[in-house]
């Protein structure tokens, strides 16, 4: 019994221990340093943080150089299938272009009577003339988080919180920001949680992200009255983000609401981040 | 007369598994991930190397390679590293322990690996406020499981074919 003890602990010595051939480190001391790790990510203190920032931008860096040649064969396969697509998108482009064309007349009579309204309100309006261009450098999904690496951090006096829009969409906030790339939570996050307001019923919800799922519809009110096409923009509560960003229309798939978002997250290639408001009278 | 002087072909052979290691890691393949079934390829290769030929993958490197994974994905920087050592702990062991080589010996030792690997992730992970997707993280690991042998197998291909 004694020296079937023995030879265990010889074994886990001999394993974990000693530096086997040609190797530098044993496995205790790595895994030692790796716990080290993960303790020190909860310190913030700026020292450690600009060593954090520093080593990350380094790893964004030389993955998106890595990962250059598997995005070039995707735009490749990307480019062929739009191309054989091309026929049955030009209907479709057709068949929309008629009915904006209808719908223009009107949309012009809205637009300039939000105007007048506003004016009578005396509301002050507020224009996204601050808006930062940044390159959607790494687009990997982990397990866990649905995040970009865009190629714009601290150096564009990108935060932490900010709204990140495609075009005019939005497709979620910044949470993680260092010298030279930052990372972007995107709304189909578990980790999402956006105040919404819903148009035209003006219904306030929170909308959460549940990863590949589509994005659910949460704490409506009970009286809500909420139809398919719908349209939700953030609603400015609790001074997360602008009001009124577009980000998708409403459906209904058994008797709960559901947001498909107004932007592909797969064909994203370069995204605009609202570092402020400027606001004119 | 050969196209390549054998020590040569060797030796430039020998880096394959580092270099594809630090590949997965900086291209963020480490998961492969299709719409029914995702594989740890990172789990695999370390715990396929270490097994069988520890002198081609150090541990420094799979350390971090770690470090990498999490930094390209998210993760609390050391998670992936942790588990990627603990896999690489089971193997070394399972290499002091064990005479005989075979696919049945390897595969079922990778079990406990991939358990004791998937625990540190999950503990690591809880304490770091991440929201774990329990039924993504079994299937995750069952698959990597079932996928074994076939890496198992083009590893064993190459690792006969540089000692040759």
């Amino acid at each position: 019994m004694e020296t079937s003890r023995d030879d265990l602990g010889i074994a886990i010595r001999s394993a974990f221990l000693k530096k086997g051939t040609q190797q530098k480190f044993s496995l205790f001391a790595l895994i030692i340093i790796s716990v080290i790790f993960i303790f020190a990510e909860s310190i913030k203190v700026k020292p450690i943080d600009y060593v954090r920032s520093a080593i990350r931008d380094l790893i964004y860096h030389s993955s998106q150089v890595i990962s250059y040649p598997a995005k070039t064969i995707k735009g490749i396969s990307n480019f062929v299938s739009n191309h054989i697509q091309v026929y049955d998108s030009y209907k479709v482009l057709k068949k929309e272009n008629e009915y904006l064309k209808n719908n223009l007349l009107k949309n012009d009579y809205l637009e300039v009577e939000n105007e007048q309204l506003k004016k009578l309100v005396d509301e002050r309006l507020k224009t996204y003339e601050n808006l930062v261009t940044a390159r959607i450098m790494i687009d990997k999904q982990s397990l866990y988080l649905n995040s970009f690496i865009i190629n714009a951090g601290s150096n564009k006096k990108i935060k932490k919180g900010m709204a990140v829009l495609d075009r005019k969409n939005f497709i979620g906030r910044i949470v993680d920001v260092n010298f030279f790339s930052s990372r972007v939570l995107l709304i189909t996050d578990l980790n999402s949680k956006i105040p919404v307001i819903i148009e035209p019923s003006g219904d306030q919800a929170i909308l959460s992200g549940h990863g590949n799922d589509p994005l659910s519809l949460d704490y409506l009110p009970k009286d809500q009255k909420i139809q398919d096409g719908n349209s939700v923009y953030t609603s400015g509560k609790e001074g997360l983000f602008s009001p009124g960003i577009p980000i998708g229309a409403v459906f209904n798939k058994s008797n709960q609401f559901y947001v498909s978002s107004f932007s592909d997250l797969n064909q994203v290639l370069f995204v605009n981040i609202n570092i402020g408001e400027t606001e004119n009278k | 007369m050969p196209f390549f002087p054998n020590k040569n072909k060797i030796r430039i052979l020998n880096y394959i598994p580092l270099l594809i290691l630090f590949f997965i890691s900086l291209n963020g393949n480490s998961i492969i991930d299709f719409n029914y079934f995702s594989i740890n390829v990172h789990y695999i290769l370390v715990y396929y190397w270490v097994l069988r030929n520890p002198k081609l993958l150090g541990y420094g490197f799979i350390f971090l390679s770690g470090v990498i994974s999490d930094v390209i994905f998210g993760t609390p920087m050391g998670v992936t590293a942790l588990s990627l050592l603990v896999v690489a702990s089971v193997a070394a062991y399972v290499r002091v322990v064990t005479v005989r080589i075979s696919l049945i010996n390897d595969w079922i030792s990778f079990l406990p690996a991939l358990l004791l690997a998937n625990f540190f992730y999950f503990i690591a992970l809880y304490f770091s406020n991440l929201p774990i997707d329990y039924i993504y993280l079994i299937k995750n690991s069952f698959f990597t499981f079932t996928f074994y042998p076939i890496l198992w197998s083009i590893f064993s291909l190459f690792l006969n074919f540089i000692k040759l």
